[in-house]
């Protein structure tokens, strides 16, 4: 009897155990996704997106109305002109919605799906990209997805346009092309009429951030690589312009001919684009940089991984620093005068910083 | 420390699936042979041990003491040691070995999960786990794995249905190992024997419940070692392979 005990014991033991592993639709299982649009806060995290009150902190709604196992939370939102607040799930459910933050429902006190698309293969890591009536979303699946937004249908259909590799970026565009960063190396230029493949270029590394596009017309990406890459847009020419010291996660961030970009070693990097120079040594904070630098009037801020926030100067001096706690991976947005941060591992999904640093106001969601 | 247990299975498993031209199955494949060659020792260990508990429980004095204390189990527990000592075993010598599988089946699953990478932080953590150089172009590691996905629970659609085919042949195989490795008794009452019977059907149900609810790759990992531990048990003349034709309980 007592082996037979021991025996049930260590079979018990073990399906508990390795069923604890499996996740599912929590906080952490990834960094959340942050978006503004002025006045709100929109924050998908785990089983839930929230939308939270700038002004105070407070919770607005949230969606869905109550926890969903096939829903999970962490792609940044997308906000239309119109209102509607776009966010597809990484869970074993791989709709995108579009959320009318207009239309609450009152039992649920959740948002009205305006429409919904279930066409995706994966989950949704990026934030989709909207333009004019479009709506370009790309998937771990691999396709990037063109949505019409004014076809007046609650369920969408999408131009399904096969890249290859996880897509976990958004797309960047300049009107004539949309651009998509794919972990299977390349970075991929589209039509953004006909949708068709205008190059794609190998990186010899996972590209998780998206290309942003300069002053002088140029193409800027980082990647896994640890190197960051110019394009000339039009024929997919590239060369690299500066070796980081670690993988490039992040998106780059552009302030005039002035680039500003970090590493997974917690470098930060200031790189001026006409004279192909960096503009003063690599500054040093106290962590990994995952997160993009957010340009400030007279500064830039950067989050790094130890859960810190650094305000540095133009000339590479930091201004100020401030211990949010947590880790911090998400890249923070500005909303007037404030900056919103949302960390990981801390007991507040949210907070809010002032422009010297001061917590104004932090967010955490009740039960 | 359990980390650092990752972090070494996770390196291992990447080497092993560069020089393999970049096939994830095949890299969980030669993992899980790795494994059985290092872990050889304690499976021969375990079989040994089966083996001398079998042949306890038809030894005269044995059951002499079963039935001499039958009432007295502190005096039981005593002369059973004694004859433990007396006979040179270790009367935990077949459980421990598959105690140490379990660490090694949480660490494989966690090395998968990791190394797959399917969010931006598993990503991000299996870039703290790799000591290997030049690994950047590696990542991420192909998933795909004949008609699978090594990092998503496997099944297959037919005639709309999804039919989990890895966690039955998880199932199936590891019954025919459950089986072919239980020792026959011609003691009834026998505890060992009922011990192993309850073994072959939830071990089953169990790993194929796993291999039904976790990553893929997993079950490649069960599958494989399964059909090693049925080779090895050939190998060694010990498989009892009347005990997979129904009715035959006994060896004669």
């Amino acid at each position: 009897m007592r082996k037979k005990l021991i025996i049930a014991t260590m079979i018990l033991f073990g399906a508990v155990f390795l069923s604890a592993c499996a996740g599912g639709a929590v906080r952490g299982m990834s960094w959340p996704g942050l978006a503004t649009d002025g006045q709100t806060a929109y924050l998908a995290d785990g089983s839930f997106v929230y939308a939270v009150n700038l002004n105070d902190g407070t919770e607005l709604w949230r969606y869905p109305g109550s926890r969903n196992g096939k829903l999970t939370f962490y792609s940044p939102p997308a906000i239309t002109p119109d209102g509607l607040v776009i966010v597809g799930s990484a869970g074993t459910d791989h709709s995108l919605v579009a959320l009318n933050p207009a239309d609450i429902n009152p039992d649920t006190n959740a948002p009205v799906e305006a429409w919904k698309f279930s066409g995706a293969k994966d989950h949704w890591v990026a934030a989709p990209l909207v333009v004019n009536n479009k709506l370009f979303a790309v998937n771990s699946d691999g396709n990037l997805y063109v949505l019409d937004l004014q076809d007046g249908q609650s369920v969408k259909d999408a131009t399904v346009v096969k890249l290859g590799g996880r897509l976990w970026a958004q797309p960047t565009t300049d009107g004539e092309r949309v651009y998509v960063t794919s972990l299977d190396h390349s970075v991929i230029a589209v039509n953004a009429e006909t949708y068709e493949v205008v190059w794609s270029e190998d990186l010899g590394g996972a590209v998780p951030g998206s290309a942003i596009l300069g002053a002088d017309g140029m193409l800027y990406v980082g990647s896994l690589a640890s190197k960051l890459e110019k394009f000339d847009p039009a024929t997919g020419n590239h060369q690299s312009i500066l070796d980081a010291k670690n993988w490039v996660w992040s998106t780059p961030s552009l302030d005039g001919d002035t680039l500003y970009v970090g590493d997974v070693d917690g470098n930060f990097y200031s790189f001026n684009t006409s004279s192909g120079k960096l503009n003063w040594k690599p500054v040093k904070p106290d962590g990994p940089i995952t997160a993009s630098p957010v340009v400030q009037n007279d500064h830039v801020l950067l989050a790094t991984e130890s859960g810190s926030i650094f305000a540095v100067g133009n000339d590479g001096k930091v201004l100020w620093t401030q211990q949010i706690g947590g880790k911090i991976y998400t890249t923070p947005v500005a909303a007037g005068d404030l900056t919103i941060v949302a960390p990981l591992e801390t007991d507040f999904y949210l907070a809010a910083l002032d422009a010297n640093g001061r917590q104004v106001w932090t967010f955490t969601p009740k039960n | 420390m359990w980390d650092l247990f990752i972090s070494i299975f996770v390196n291992v498993l990447i080497w092993i699936y560069d020089v393999v031209g970049h096939n994830f199955g095949l890299a969980i494949i030669l993992f899980t042979i790795l494994i059985r060659i290092v872990t050889w020792p304690l499976n021969a260990q375990q079989m040994k041990g089966a083996a001398a508990m079998q042949a306890l429980q038809n030894d005269k004095d044995w059951q002499a003491i079963q039935k001499k204390y039958a009432k007295d189990k502190e005096k039981l527990a005593q002369e059973q040691m004694r004859v433990y000592k007396e006979k040179g075993i270790n009367p935990f010598g077949s459980c421990l070995p598959t105690l140490i599988q379990f660490p090694i089946i949480i660490a494989l699953y966690q090395s998968i999960t990791r190394a797959l990478a399917s969010t931006p932080l598993d990503l991000l953590r299996l870039s703290r786990s790799i000591s290997l150089p030049n690994v950047s172009d590696l990542i991420p590691l192909n998933s795909k794995f004949l008609w699978m996905d090594l990092g998503r629970p496997e099944s297959v659609a037919i005639l709309g249905f999804a039919l989990p085919t890895l966690a039955l042949v998880v199932a199936i195989t590891t019954y025919i190992q459950a089986k072919l490795t239980m020792p026959a008794s011609t003691t009834p009452g026998d505890q060992s024997a009922a011990m192993s019977g309850m073994m072959s059907i939830y071990m089953p149900l169990l790993l194929g419940y796993f291999a039904l609810t976790f990553a893929s790759g997993l079950s490649i990992y069960f599958i494989t070692s399964n059909v090693l531990g049925i080779i090895q048990y050939a190998m060694q003349g010990k498989a009892n392979w009347r005990n997979l034709i129904p009715g035959v309980l006994k060896r004669k």
